[in-house]
Protein backbone atom coordinates (compact mmCIF):
# COMPACT_ATOMS: atom_id res chain seq x y z
CA UNK A 1 0.00 0.00 0.00
CA UNK A 2 1.23 3.35 -0.94
CA UNK A 3 1.27 5.94 1.75
CA UNK A 4 0.39 8.84 -0.48
CA UNK A 5 -0.53 11.50 1.78
CA UNK A 6 -3.53 13.75 2.17
CA UNK A 7 -3.10 16.11 -0.91
CA UNK A 8 -2.45 13.37 -3.37
CA UNK A 9 -5.71 11.18 -2.38
CA UNK A 10 -7.56 14.36 -2.62
CA UNK A 11 -6.35 14.81 -5.64
CA UNK A 12 -7.06 11.56 -7.10
CA UNK A 13 -10.68 11.88 -5.20
CA UNK A 14 -10.90 14.95 -7.21
CA UNK A 15 -10.42 13.67 -10.52
CA UNK A 16 -12.13 10.17 -10.31
CA UNK A 17 -14.70 10.06 -7.84
CA UNK A 18 -18.33 11.14 -8.40
CA UNK A 19 -18.89 14.31 -6.09
CA UNK A 20 -21.61 12.99 -3.82
CA UNK A 21 -20.04 13.69 -0.72
CA UNK A 22 -18.10 16.79 1.13
CA UNK A 23 -15.28 15.13 3.00
CA UNK A 24 -13.32 16.45 6.33
CA UNK A 25 -9.55 16.84 5.22
CA UNK A 26 -8.01 14.02 6.68
CA UNK A 27 -6.59 10.80 5.54
CA UNK A 28 -7.13 8.13 7.94
CA UNK A 29 -4.80 5.27 7.89
CA UNK A 30 -4.70 3.31 11.04
CA UNK A 31 -7.16 2.61 14.03
CA UNK A 32 -7.27 0.50 17.05
CA UNK A 33 -10.27 0.62 19.90
CA UNK A 34 -11.15 4.25 20.43
CA UNK A 35 -8.51 5.91 18.44
CA UNK A 36 -7.68 6.67 14.95
CA UNK A 37 -4.50 7.60 13.03
CA UNK A 38 -3.78 10.25 10.00
CA UNK A 39 -0.97 9.72 7.62
CA UNK A 40 0.72 12.37 9.43
CA UNK A 41 1.00 10.57 12.42
CA UNK A 42 -1.33 12.52 14.64
CA UNK A 43 -3.73 10.51 16.91
CA UNK A 44 -7.51 11.17 16.93
CA UNK A 45 -10.13 10.04 19.46
CA UNK A 46 -13.33 9.17 17.47
CA UNK A 47 -16.56 9.62 18.41
CA UNK A 48 -18.62 8.91 15.25
CA UNK A 49 -17.28 5.22 15.11
CA UNK A 50 -18.01 5.59 11.03
CA UNK A 51 -21.39 6.42 12.04
CA UNK A 52 -21.62 3.77 15.02
CA UNK A 53 -20.07 1.13 12.37
CA UNK A 54 -17.37 0.09 14.06
CA UNK A 55 -19.09 -0.18 17.42
CA UNK A 56 -16.48 -2.26 18.92
CA UNK A 57 -13.96 -0.15 18.38
CA UNK A 58 -11.57 -0.15 15.20
CA UNK A 59 -10.10 -3.75 14.72
CA UNK A 60 -11.95 -5.33 17.44
CA UNK A 61 -10.04 -8.37 18.01
CA UNK A 62 -12.57 -11.09 18.06
CA UNK A 63 -13.94 -9.63 14.81
CA UNK A 64 -10.51 -9.40 13.06
CA UNK A 65 -9.91 -13.21 14.00
CA UNK A 66 -13.47 -14.07 13.09
CA UNK A 67 -12.74 -12.13 9.31
CA UNK A 68 -9.34 -13.47 8.94
CA UNK A 69 -9.86 -17.12 10.19
CA UNK A 70 -13.36 -16.75 7.12
CA UNK A 71 -11.78 -15.04 4.79
CA UNK A 72 -9.27 -17.51 4.82
CA UNK A 73 -11.30 -20.73 4.44
CA UNK A 74 -14.45 -19.62 1.97
CA UNK A 75 -15.38 -15.81 0.92
CA UNK A 76 -18.40 -16.00 -1.35
CA UNK A 77 -20.32 -18.84 -2.84
CA UNK A 78 -23.33 -16.91 -3.45
CA UNK A 79 -26.97 -17.43 -2.05
CA UNK A 80 -27.63 -20.74 -4.40
CA UNK A 81 -25.90 -22.46 -2.00
CA UNK A 82 -25.89 -23.05 1.99
CA UNK A 83 -23.46 -21.78 4.25
CA UNK A 84 -23.30 -21.88 8.15
CA UNK A 85 -22.16 -18.61 9.59
CA UNK A 86 -25.13 -17.11 7.67
CA UNK A 87 -27.69 -19.63 9.28
CA UNK A 88 -25.86 -19.50 12.55
CA UNK A 89 -25.96 -15.93 12.32
CA UNK A 90 -29.89 -15.79 11.70
CA UNK A 91 -30.68 -18.27 14.49
CA UNK A 92 -28.94 -15.54 16.96
CA UNK A 93 -30.57 -12.79 15.51
CA UNK A 94 -33.86 -13.88 15.51
CA UNK A 95 -33.57 -16.04 18.84
CA UNK A 96 -32.80 -11.98 20.41
CA UNK A 97 -34.92 -10.51 18.88
CA UNK A 98 -38.94 -11.04 17.59
CA UNK A 99 -37.77 -14.77 16.75
CA UNK A 100 -39.36 -15.58 12.97
CA UNK A 101 -37.00 -15.37 10.34
CA UNK A 102 -34.39 -13.45 8.89
CA UNK A 103 -32.99 -11.81 5.16
CA UNK A 104 -29.73 -10.70 4.74
CA UNK A 105 -28.98 -7.84 3.40
CA UNK A 106 -25.10 -6.16 2.58
CA UNK A 107 -26.43 -2.47 4.14
CA UNK A 108 -28.79 -0.37 6.17
CA UNK A 109 -31.17 0.98 3.15
CA UNK A 110 -31.32 -3.37 1.72
CA UNK A 111 -32.56 -4.13 4.68
CA UNK A 112 -35.40 -1.66 4.47
CA UNK A 113 -36.15 -2.10 0.92
CA UNK A 114 -37.22 -5.76 2.21
CA UNK A 115 -38.84 -4.53 5.08
CA UNK A 116 -40.55 -2.41 2.63
CA UNK A 117 -41.86 -5.26 0.17
CA UNK A 118 -42.81 -7.72 3.63
CA UNK A 119 -45.09 -4.18 4.32
CA UNK A 120 -46.33 -3.64 0.32
CA UNK A 121 -46.86 -7.86 0.27
CA UNK A 122 -48.48 -8.25 3.41
CA UNK A 123 -50.92 -5.51 2.53
CA UNK A 124 -51.59 -7.29 -0.58
CA UNK A 125 -52.97 -10.29 0.94
CA UNK A 126 -55.16 -8.22 3.31
CA UNK A 127 -56.99 -6.87 -0.24
CA UNK A 128 -55.29 -3.39 -0.30
CA UNK A 129 -54.50 -2.41 -4.11
CA UNK A 130 -52.39 0.64 -3.27
CA UNK A 131 -50.56 0.02 -0.11
CA UNK A 132 -48.96 3.21 1.68
CA UNK A 133 -46.18 3.69 4.39
CA UNK A 134 -46.24 6.11 6.92
CA UNK A 135 -43.43 7.44 8.33
CA UNK A 136 -42.29 10.19 10.86
CA UNK A 137 -40.78 13.77 9.34
CA UNK A 138 -37.29 13.59 9.97
CA UNK A 139 -36.83 9.70 9.76
CA UNK A 140 -33.83 8.39 7.67
CA UNK A 141 -34.20 4.98 6.10
CA UNK A 142 -32.02 5.28 3.17
CA UNK A 143 -31.19 6.05 -0.62
CA UNK A 144 -32.24 3.66 -2.53
CA UNK A 145 -35.51 4.04 -3.87
CA UNK A 146 -37.63 2.61 -1.33
CA UNK A 147 -35.79 3.95 1.37
CA UNK A 148 -35.88 7.06 -0.01
CA UNK A 149 -39.27 7.42 -0.42
CA UNK A 150 -39.97 6.41 3.11
CA UNK A 151 -37.62 9.46 3.88
CA UNK A 152 -39.54 12.89 3.86
CA UNK A 153 -36.17 14.99 4.30
CA UNK A 154 -34.58 13.72 0.89
CA UNK A 155 -37.81 12.48 -1.21
CA UNK A 156 -38.43 15.74 -1.70
CA UNK A 157 -35.57 16.39 -3.70
CA UNK A 158 -37.18 16.54 -7.42
CA UNK A 159 -33.93 15.92 -9.40
CA UNK A 160 -34.32 12.38 -8.14
CA UNK A 161 -37.77 11.90 -8.94
CA UNK A 162 -40.39 10.38 -8.89
CA UNK A 163 -40.44 8.76 -5.97
CA UNK A 164 -42.04 5.87 -5.28
CA UNK A 165 -45.98 5.97 -4.72
CA UNK A 166 -47.30 4.78 -1.87
CA UNK A 167 -45.43 6.84 0.79
CA UNK A 168 -46.07 9.50 3.31
CA UNK A 169 -45.12 11.62 6.37
CA UNK A 170 -46.56 13.29 9.62
CA UNK A 171 -44.99 15.42 12.24
CA UNK A 172 -42.17 13.47 14.37
CA UNK A 173 -43.83 12.36 17.38
CA UNK A 174 -47.77 13.57 16.75
CA UNK A 175 -49.93 11.21 17.48
CA UNK A 176 -53.29 12.83 16.36
CA UNK A 177 -51.55 12.93 12.43
CA UNK A 178 -50.23 9.43 12.71
CA UNK A 179 -53.49 8.29 13.68
CA UNK A 180 -55.44 10.13 11.19
CA UNK A 181 -52.86 8.99 8.36
CA UNK A 182 -53.48 5.42 8.97
CA UNK A 183 -56.04 3.89 8.02
CA UNK A 184 -57.49 0.57 5.63
CA UNK A 185 -54.41 1.24 2.88
CA UNK A 186 -51.65 1.11 5.82
CA UNK A 187 -49.13 -1.43 4.94
CA UNK A 188 -47.13 -0.13 7.66
CA UNK A 189 -45.71 2.53 9.89
CA UNK A 190 -42.01 2.73 9.49
CA UNK A 191 -40.36 4.61 12.18
CA UNK A 192 -36.71 5.13 13.61
CA UNK A 193 -36.93 4.35 17.61
CA UNK A 194 -34.12 6.97 17.90
CA UNK A 195 -33.51 9.78 14.74
CA UNK A 196 -30.33 9.36 14.36
CA UNK A 197 -29.49 11.07 10.67
CA UNK A 198 -32.43 14.10 12.21
CA UNK A 199 -30.10 14.69 15.21
CA UNK A 200 -30.93 12.40 17.93
CA UNK A 201 -34.17 12.82 18.29
CA UNK A 202 -36.24 9.86 20.45
CA UNK A 203 -39.37 8.77 19.39
CA UNK A 204 -41.48 9.55 22.51
CA UNK A 205 -43.31 6.34 24.27
CA UNK A 206 -46.36 8.05 23.49
CA UNK A 207 -45.74 8.12 20.08
CA UNK A 208 -44.46 4.72 19.67
CA UNK A 209 -47.05 3.24 21.77
CA UNK A 210 -49.57 5.28 19.13
CA UNK A 211 -47.74 3.49 15.98
CA UNK A 212 -48.25 0.10 17.82
CA UNK A 213 -52.09 0.34 18.38
CA UNK A 214 -52.87 1.99 14.87
CA UNK A 215 -51.22 -0.78 13.46
CA UNK A 216 -52.52 -3.24 15.27
CA UNK A 217 -56.45 -1.65 14.47
CA UNK A 218 -56.00 -1.24 10.71
CA UNK A 219 -53.85 -4.78 10.24
CA UNK A 220 -50.74 -3.17 9.22
CA UNK A 221 -47.09 -3.99 10.31
CA UNK A 222 -45.17 -1.74 12.85
CA UNK A 223 -41.69 -1.49 11.26
CA UNK A 224 -38.81 -0.35 13.51
CA UNK A 225 -35.34 0.98 11.70
CA UNK A 226 -32.77 0.15 13.79
CA UNK A 227 -30.02 0.77 11.76
CA UNK A 228 -28.64 3.04 13.94
CA UNK A 229 -30.03 2.43 17.32
CA UNK A 230 -29.33 -1.65 16.98
CA UNK A 231 -26.48 -3.73 18.53
CA UNK A 232 -26.20 -2.45 21.74
CA UNK A 233 -25.67 1.38 20.36
CA UNK A 234 -28.59 2.26 22.84
CA UNK A 235 -27.64 -0.08 26.35
CA UNK A 236 -29.57 -2.81 25.00
CA UNK A 237 -29.07 -5.58 22.37
CA UNK A 238 -32.34 -3.84 20.81
CA UNK A 239 -33.32 -0.06 21.09
CA UNK A 240 -37.07 -1.48 20.74
CA UNK A 241 -36.48 -3.46 24.07
CA UNK A 242 -36.31 0.10 26.13
CA UNK A 243 -39.72 0.89 24.20
CA UNK A 244 -43.42 -0.07 25.39
CA UNK A 245 -43.68 -1.99 22.22
CA UNK A 246 -42.66 -5.10 19.96
CA UNK A 247 -42.71 -4.20 16.67
CA UNK A 248 -43.53 -6.54 13.46
CA UNK A 249 -40.18 -5.98 11.55
CA UNK A 250 -36.84 -4.90 12.61
CA UNK A 251 -34.29 -3.55 10.29
CA UNK A 252 -30.28 -3.62 11.48
CA UNK A 253 -27.12 -2.87 9.49
CA UNK A 254 -24.18 -0.55 10.66
CA UNK A 255 -22.78 -1.77 13.80
CA UNK A 256 -23.83 -5.42 12.85
CA UNK A 257 -20.46 -6.52 10.79
CA UNK A 258 -18.77 -3.92 13.03
CA UNK A 259 -16.98 -2.80 9.62
CA UNK A 260 -17.61 -5.69 7.32
CA UNK A 261 -20.82 -4.62 5.13
CA UNK A 262 -23.98 -6.19 6.22
CA UNK A 263 -27.52 -5.56 6.74
CA UNK A 264 -30.88 -7.44 7.87
CA UNK A 265 -33.90 -7.59 8.06
CA UNK A 266 -35.53 -9.28 10.73
CA UNK A 267 -39.61 -10.12 10.72
CA UNK A 268 -41.67 -11.49 13.56
CA UNK A 269 -43.68 -14.53 13.15
CA UNK A 270 -46.69 -11.82 11.92
CA UNK A 271 -44.56 -11.26 8.98
CA UNK A 272 -41.65 -13.81 8.89
CA UNK A 273 -43.35 -16.00 6.09
CA UNK A 274 -44.19 -13.34 4.04
CA UNK A 275 -41.57 -13.25 1.30
CA UNK A 276 -41.19 -16.24 -0.71
CA UNK A 277 -39.08 -17.54 -3.39
CA UNK A 278 -38.68 -15.38 -6.08
CA UNK A 279 -39.69 -12.21 -4.13
CA UNK A 280 -36.42 -10.77 -3.01
CA UNK A 281 -32.87 -11.82 -3.27
CA UNK A 282 -29.12 -10.56 -3.35
CA UNK A 283 -25.56 -11.71 -4.67
CA UNK A 284 -23.48 -10.81 -1.89
CA UNK A 285 -25.81 -10.78 1.34
CA UNK A 286 -25.00 -12.70 3.90
CA UNK A 287 -21.56 -13.74 2.79
CA UNK A 288 -19.62 -16.15 4.99
CA UNK A 289 -17.03 -13.27 5.67
CA UNK A 290 -19.81 -10.37 6.83
CA UNK A 291 -21.56 -13.24 8.84
CA UNK A 292 -18.89 -14.24 10.50
CA UNK A 293 -17.81 -10.77 11.74
CA UNK A 294 -21.18 -10.43 12.62
CA UNK A 295 -21.33 -13.40 14.82
CA UNK A 296 -18.04 -12.05 16.45
CA UNK A 297 -19.65 -9.32 16.61
CA UNK A 298 -22.90 -10.10 18.08
CA UNK A 299 -21.26 -12.68 20.85
CA UNK A 300 -19.52 -9.40 22.46
CA UNK A 301 -22.23 -7.28 22.19
CA UNK A 302 -24.89 -9.37 23.89
CA UNK A 303 -23.46 -9.10 26.89
CA UNK A 304 -25.13 -7.63 30.59
CA UNK A 305 -21.91 -6.40 31.55
CA UNK A 306 -20.90 -4.62 28.14
CA UNK A 307 -24.60 -3.63 27.99
CA UNK A 308 -24.76 -1.74 31.17
CA UNK A 309 -21.58 -0.41 30.51
CA UNK A 310 -23.41 1.09 27.65
CA UNK A 311 -26.04 2.83 29.55
CA UNK A 312 -23.59 4.41 32.59
CA UNK A 313 -21.21 5.66 30.38
CA UNK A 314 -24.03 6.98 27.94
CA UNK A 315 -25.22 8.66 31.67
CA UNK A 316 -22.27 9.78 32.33
CA UNK A 317 -21.01 11.57 29.09
CA UNK A 318 -24.63 13.13 29.16
CA UNK A 319 -24.23 14.50 32.75
CA UNK A 320 -21.11 15.64 31.40
CA UNK A 321 -21.78 17.34 27.95
CA UNK A 322 -24.79 19.25 29.74
CA UNK A 323 -23.02 21.06 32.21
CA UNK A 324 -20.81 22.45 29.44
CA UNK A 325 -20.82 26.34 28.42
CA UNK A 326 -22.62 26.50 25.33
CA UNK A 327 -25.21 23.27 25.22
CA UNK A 328 -28.57 24.34 25.11
CA UNK A 329 -29.88 20.48 25.64
CA UNK A 330 -28.53 16.68 25.41
CA UNK A 331 -30.99 13.95 23.64
CA UNK A 332 -30.46 10.63 22.75
CA UNK A 333 -29.87 6.94 24.84
CA UNK A 334 -27.40 4.83 25.64
CA UNK A 335 -24.25 5.96 23.58
CA UNK A 336 -26.16 7.36 20.70
CA UNK A 337 -25.98 11.02 21.98
CA UNK A 338 -27.40 14.78 20.67
CA UNK A 339 -25.91 17.74 21.44
CA UNK A 340 -27.67 20.67 20.90
CA UNK A 341 -26.22 23.88 20.80
CA UNK A 342 -26.93 27.26 21.84
CA UNK A 343 -28.57 29.76 19.39
CA UNK A 344 -25.57 31.04 17.82
CA UNK A 345 -22.77 28.05 17.77
CA UNK A 346 -22.52 26.49 14.54
CA UNK A 347 -22.39 22.96 15.03
CA UNK A 348 -20.49 22.72 11.73
CA UNK A 349 -17.63 25.05 13.06
CA UNK A 350 -17.27 23.42 16.05
CA UNK A 351 -17.35 19.83 14.48
CA UNK A 352 -14.53 21.15 12.41
CA UNK A 353 -12.60 22.53 14.81
CA UNK A 354 -13.09 19.42 17.12
CA UNK A 355 -11.35 17.24 14.41
CA UNK A 356 -8.22 19.83 14.38
CA UNK A 357 -8.17 19.28 18.26
CA UNK A 358 -8.11 15.33 17.40
CA UNK A 359 -11.27 14.90 18.45
CA UNK A 360 -14.35 12.87 15.49
CA UNK A 361 -17.45 13.84 15.86
CA UNK A 362 -20.39 14.04 13.23
CA UNK A 363 -22.81 17.50 12.71
CA UNK A 364 -26.12 16.01 10.88
CA UNK A 365 -27.46 19.41 11.45
CA UNK A 366 -26.38 23.13 11.47
CA UNK A 367 -27.33 23.02 15.72
CA UNK A 368 -26.32 19.58 16.72
CA UNK A 369 -23.24 18.13 17.02
CA UNK A 370 -23.96 13.89 17.10
CA UNK A 371 -21.80 11.55 19.42
CA UNK A 372 -21.22 7.97 18.64
CA UNK A 373 -18.32 6.25 20.26
CA UNK A 374 -17.24 2.93 20.71
CA UNK A 375 -19.57 0.98 23.01
CA UNK A 376 -15.46 0.08 25.11
CA UNK A 377 -14.97 3.43 25.33
CA UNK A 378 -13.67 4.37 28.79
CA UNK A 379 -13.94 6.72 31.19
CA UNK A 380 -10.53 8.38 30.41
CA UNK A 381 -11.71 8.99 26.80
CA UNK A 382 -14.71 10.39 28.12
CA UNK A 383 -13.23 13.17 30.30
CA UNK A 384 -10.92 13.59 27.51
CA UNK A 385 -14.27 14.22 24.52
CA UNK A 386 -15.25 16.20 27.15
CA UNK A 387 -12.93 18.67 27.38
CA UNK A 388 -12.06 19.30 24.44
CA UNK A 389 -15.85 19.81 23.66
CA UNK A 390 -15.97 22.25 26.44
CA UNK A 391 -12.99 24.55 25.32
CA UNK A 392 -13.91 23.94 21.47
CA UNK A 393 -17.75 25.64 22.64
CA UNK A 394 -15.58 27.99 25.14
CA UNK A 395 -14.45 29.71 22.13
CA UNK A 396 -17.43 29.78 20.08
CA UNK A 397 -19.45 30.85 23.02
CA UNK A 398 -17.36 33.98 23.23
CA UNK A 399 -17.21 34.41 19.85
CA UNK B 1 35.60 -73.90 66.67
CA UNK B 2 33.75 -72.71 64.25
CA UNK B 3 35.14 -72.94 60.58
CA UNK B 4 35.40 -69.15 58.50
CA UNK B 5 32.84 -70.79 55.88
CA UNK B 6 30.69 -71.68 59.32
CA UNK B 7 31.14 -68.28 60.39
CA UNK B 8 30.53 -66.37 56.93
CA UNK B 9 27.35 -68.49 56.98
CA UNK B 10 26.17 -66.88 60.18
CA UNK B 11 26.91 -63.82 59.16
CA UNK B 12 24.83 -63.97 55.86
CA UNK B 13 21.94 -65.53 57.75
CA UNK B 14 21.99 -62.61 60.49
CA UNK B 15 22.33 -59.92 57.49
CA UNK B 16 19.43 -61.64 55.53
CA UNK B 17 17.40 -61.72 58.66
CA UNK B 18 18.07 -57.50 59.44
CA UNK B 19 16.85 -57.31 55.56
CA UNK B 20 13.86 -59.20 55.88
CA UNK B 21 13.23 -56.89 59.37
CA UNK B 22 14.25 -53.59 57.75
CA UNK B 23 11.84 -54.79 54.91
CA UNK B 24 8.92 -55.95 57.16
CA UNK B 25 9.37 -52.79 58.62
CA UNK B 26 9.07 -50.66 55.18
CA UNK B 27 6.19 -52.41 54.47
CA UNK B 28 4.74 -51.75 57.45
CA UNK B 29 5.20 -47.82 56.88
CA UNK B 30 4.31 -48.30 53.36
CA UNK B 31 0.97 -50.21 54.27
CA UNK B 32 0.21 -47.66 57.10
CA UNK B 33 1.07 -44.47 54.79
CA UNK B 34 -1.43 -45.91 52.52
CA UNK B 35 -3.86 -46.37 54.94
CA UNK B 36 -3.58 -42.31 56.05
CA UNK B 37 -3.43 -41.48 52.84
CA UNK B 38 -6.34 -43.53 51.67
CA UNK B 39 -8.20 -41.64 54.85
CA UNK B 40 -7.31 -38.59 53.94
CA UNK B 41 -8.60 -38.89 50.42
CA UNK B 42 -11.83 -40.17 51.73
CA UNK B 43 -12.03 -37.00 53.75
CA UNK B 44 -11.04 -34.68 51.02
CA UNK B 45 -13.28 -36.22 48.92
CA UNK B 46 -16.34 -36.03 51.56
CA UNK B 47 -15.89 -32.45 51.56
CA UNK B 48 -15.98 -32.07 48.28
CA UNK B 49 -18.66 -33.91 47.44
CA UNK B 50 -20.56 -31.94 50.54
CA UNK B 51 -19.36 -28.45 48.97
CA UNK B 52 -21.25 -30.08 45.45
CA UNK B 53 -23.94 -30.89 47.14
CA UNK B 54 -24.09 -27.14 49.17
CA UNK B 55 -23.15 -25.61 45.42
CA UNK B 56 -25.77 -27.90 43.26
CA UNK B 57 -28.19 -27.22 45.79
CA UNK B 58 -27.54 -23.41 45.63
CA UNK B 59 -27.64 -23.23 41.82
CA UNK B 60 -31.15 -25.14 41.95
CA UNK B 61 -32.81 -22.90 44.21
CA UNK B 62 -31.46 -19.78 41.64
CA UNK B 63 -32.52 -21.55 38.82
CA UNK B 64 -35.71 -22.29 40.18
CA UNK B 65 -36.09 -18.52 41.31
CA UNK B 66 -35.54 -17.15 37.94
CA UNK B 67 -37.92 -19.70 36.05
CA UNK B 68 -39.95 -18.36 38.69
CA UNK B 69 -39.52 -14.75 37.70
CA UNK B 70 -39.10 -16.05 33.96
CA UNK B 71 -42.86 -16.92 33.98
CA UNK B 72 -43.97 -14.17 35.48
CA UNK B 73 -42.68 -11.90 32.38
CA UNK B 74 -43.74 -14.20 30.18
CA UNK B 75 -47.38 -13.91 31.79
CA UNK B 76 -46.48 -10.07 32.26
CA UNK B 77 -45.82 -10.00 28.13
CA UNK B 78 -48.95 -12.06 26.97
CA UNK B 79 -50.77 -9.73 29.45
CA UNK B 80 -49.51 -6.38 28.07
CA UNK B 81 -49.36 -8.13 24.28
CA UNK B 82 -53.64 -8.80 24.63
CA UNK B 83 -53.93 -5.85 25.98
CA UNK B 84 -52.31 -3.99 23.17
CA UNK B 85 -54.30 -6.28 20.53
CA UNK B 86 -57.28 -5.14 22.95
CA UNK B 87 -58.31 -8.39 22.92
CA UNK B 88 -57.93 -10.29 26.08
CA UNK B 89 -56.87 -14.58 25.77
CA UNK B 90 -56.49 -14.36 21.95
CA UNK B 91 -54.16 -15.99 20.30
CA UNK B 92 -51.69 -14.58 16.85
CA UNK B 93 -55.16 -12.41 16.20
CA UNK B 94 -53.48 -10.60 12.82
CA UNK B 95 -57.13 -11.68 11.15
CA UNK B 96 -59.03 -10.12 13.78
CA UNK B 97 -56.92 -6.93 13.83
CA UNK B 98 -58.18 -6.69 10.09
CA UNK B 99 -61.39 -7.57 10.33
CA UNK B 100 -61.88 -4.64 12.89
CA UNK B 101 -60.15 -2.69 10.89
CA UNK B 102 -62.59 -2.87 7.71
CA UNK B 103 -65.56 -3.08 9.79
CA UNK B 104 -64.77 0.31 11.20
CA UNK B 105 -63.26 3.59 10.18
CA UNK B 106 -59.96 4.62 12.56
CA UNK B 107 -61.44 7.68 14.21
CA UNK B 108 -58.43 9.78 14.58
CA UNK B 109 -58.68 10.23 18.50
CA UNK B 110 -58.75 7.24 20.38
CA UNK B 111 -61.14 6.53 23.05
CA UNK B 112 -59.48 7.98 26.14
CA UNK B 113 -60.33 4.88 28.22
CA UNK B 114 -58.80 2.37 25.85
CA UNK B 115 -55.96 4.88 25.61
CA UNK B 116 -55.47 4.50 29.25
CA UNK B 117 -55.41 0.77 29.16
CA UNK B 118 -53.14 0.66 26.31
CA UNK B 119 -50.84 3.17 28.30
CA UNK B 120 -50.59 0.65 30.88
CA UNK B 121 -50.00 -2.17 29.23
CA UNK B 122 -47.46 -0.50 27.20
CA UNK B 123 -45.97 0.62 30.73
CA UNK B 124 -45.78 -3.24 31.39
CA UNK B 125 -44.42 -4.30 28.28
CA UNK B 126 -41.52 -1.61 28.38
CA UNK B 127 -40.97 -2.90 31.77
CA UNK B 128 -41.10 -6.19 31.02
CA UNK B 129 -38.63 -5.88 28.02
CA UNK B 130 -36.06 -3.89 29.66
CA UNK B 131 -36.04 -6.09 32.23
CA UNK B 132 -35.58 -8.86 30.31
CA UNK B 133 -32.51 -6.99 28.42
CA UNK B 134 -30.90 -6.66 31.67
CA UNK B 135 -31.64 -2.98 32.91
CA UNK B 136 -32.34 -2.56 36.85
CA UNK B 137 -35.18 -2.13 38.57
CA UNK B 138 -34.04 1.87 39.07
CA UNK B 139 -33.27 2.12 35.38
CA UNK B 140 -36.83 0.57 34.74
CA UNK B 141 -38.65 2.95 37.25
CA UNK B 142 -37.14 6.08 36.20
CA UNK B 143 -38.36 5.23 32.18
CA UNK B 144 -41.89 4.28 34.12
CA UNK B 145 -41.44 7.56 35.55
CA UNK B 146 -40.57 9.92 32.66
CA UNK B 147 -42.04 7.86 29.42
CA UNK B 148 -45.18 7.47 31.33
CA UNK B 149 -45.75 9.93 35.00
CA UNK B 150 -46.03 6.72 36.49
CA UNK B 151 -44.76 8.03 39.99
CA UNK B 152 -44.77 4.88 42.05
CA UNK B 153 -43.86 2.06 39.46
CA UNK B 154 -43.52 -0.49 42.41
CA UNK B 155 -46.43 -2.07 41.71
CA UNK B 156 -45.18 -3.03 38.00
CA UNK B 157 -41.75 -3.03 39.05
CA UNK B 158 -42.82 -6.05 41.74
CA UNK B 159 -45.43 -7.19 39.39
CA UNK B 160 -42.29 -8.47 37.26
CA UNK B 161 -38.91 -8.53 38.79
CA UNK B 162 -40.78 -9.72 42.27
CA UNK B 163 -40.95 -7.85 45.66
CA UNK B 164 -38.15 -5.65 46.47
CA UNK B 165 -35.87 -7.33 49.20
Amino acid sequence: MTEAGLAATQALEERYLMRTYKRAPVDFVRGEGSLLWDADGKEYLDFLTGISVCSLGHCHPAVLAAVREQAGQLMHVSNLFYTEPMARLAQRLADSSLGGRVFFANSGTEANECAIKIARKHAHRRGVSEPEIISFEGDFHGRSYGSLSATPGLAGNEALGPMLPGFRSVPRNDVAALREAVGERTAAVLIEPIQGEAGIHPTTDEAILAARQACDEAGALLILDEIQTGVGRTGSLWAYEQTPVRPDVITSAKALGGGMPIGACIAGPAAADVLEPGDHGSTFAGGPVATAAALAVIDVVDDPALLRGVRERGEELRRALAELEGVREVRGRGLMIGVGLEDGIEAATVGADLLERGLVVNVPNPETVRLLPPLVVDGSQIERAVGLIGESLLVFSAA
Amino acid sequence: MASAAERIGAIVEAAERAAESVIDDAEAQARQYLDESRAEADREAAERRSAQAELIASLLAEAEALREQAGQMVESLRRAEEELAGKPGSGDGSEARTETARASHLSAVADPEEERGGSLAGARLLATQMAVSGSSREEIALRLKTGFEIDDPAAILDAILGPED
